[in-house]
């Protein structure tokens, strides 16, 4: 769970803060400690690496997804008959 | 020989004519764009004065403002209901509500999530109810093998291979492998990795506290590694024993 080498973070406690660092949900303080740590450690990095990649992977795959246009058409249409009713 | 200089010129000018302008809001434009960064201030054009607002007036704000979320809504209903037909009612439906609600929304606060409660209210309250799949098997069970996967991948040193590999992965086995989640991970993890909200946004879109939304990140994401890392194996462009090779050195 450790590269071995001092910290003034321990590995573990960097890894169980990975998705706020990531999620940029960190207090200042923190973020600069875990960046540091980040910068002397390469297992840690290669995780947060992983992790990233991840994130970014959902991103960029699972949200590009166009509407039908019959679906734009039948809310358009929705709403109009909604205001005319009104 | 590629493409002619006039080809080119014509290119760039229908780009430059798309591109937001840098500093718009979401809200603002007819073309959400593809990645929004977090927290998104909504920017209004004209101010808004409800109390003299016509209804036809605020009809023509809620096509304006409102409906170019419908892709991103539709691709969230999608990823939610995971078949197109059930994504296109529950997206149509939490439009619906929407215009009926939309005296209550308080213009300049964050529309998008606004939107997103109401689609995901939508979905949970009565639209689940419809569907026929059965639930999701208890979503606390899964946690401790996740977590002790994620523990023994710790000390591996070669990740860099890794996410090599992840990178390379068609588009396709990154949706199946999230559509693979439990339903409330699932959510979690499309609103803060696809949308970008804040945890506070999250919490408050899918009315859980934000030590819950955390916790569904976490084991969402580990899950969703573990499938990743199965896909890109089962592809044959990573080892398994890249994943470990130096665990125990």
């Amino acid at each position: 769970m450790s590269c071995g080498n001092p910290h003034e973070l321990d590995c573990r406690e960097v890894l169980e803060t990975v998705y706020l660092y990531l999620d940029d949900e960190c207090e200042n303080g923190r973020r600069l400690k875990i960046k540091q740590h980040l910068e002397e450690c390469g297992p840690c990095l290669r995780e947060f690496g992983i992790e990233a990649e991840v994130k970014t992977l959902v991103g960029r795959c699972c949200g590009k997804d166009a509407a039908p246009d019959s679906l734009r058409l039948n809310i358009l249409g929705k709403l109009r008959d909604a205001g005319i009713d009104r | 020989m590629t493409s002619s200089p006039s080809a080119v010129g014509a290119s760039r000018r229908t780009w430059a004519d798309w591109v937001p302008v840098s500093g718009m809001s979401a809200g603002s434009i007819g073309s959400p764009p593809g990645r929004p960064s977090k927290k998104v201030v909504q920017v209004l054009g004209p101010s808004v004065d409800r109390a003299t607002e016509t209804p036809e007036q605020r009809d023509a704000r809620f096509e304006r403002d409102a409906l170019p979320f419908l892709d991103q809504l539709y691709s969230a209903g999608l990823r939610i209901t995971r078949n197109p037909a059930d994504a296109e009612d529950l997206v149509q439906e939490t439009f619906v509500k929407a215009y009926a609600a939309f005296h209550q929304f308080e213009p300049g606060t964050n529309l998008k999530a606004w939107l997103y409660r109401i689609l995901t209210n939508t979905y949970i309250n009565s639209y689940r109810k419809k569907q026929r799949q059965p639930q999701q098997s208890p979503t606390e069970q899964i946690e401790d093998w996740q977590l002790a996967a994620a523990e023994s991948h710790t000390s591996s040193g070669l990740r860099s291979a890794e996410t090599e590999a992840l990178d390379h992965l068609p588009d396709s086995d990154v949706k199946d492998a999230l559509q693979q989640l439990p339903e409330d991970f699932r959510m979690a993890v499309y609103l803060a990795d696809v949308e970008g909200f804040s945890y506070k946004e999250i919490a408050e879109i899918m009315g859980t506290p934000i030590g819950t939304v955390m916790s569904r990140l976490h084991r969402g994401r580990r899950n969703l590694r573990q499938l990743l890392e199965q896909y890109a194996i089962d592809r044959g462009i990573l080892r398994p024993g890249d994943l470990n090779e130096e665990a125990s050195s």
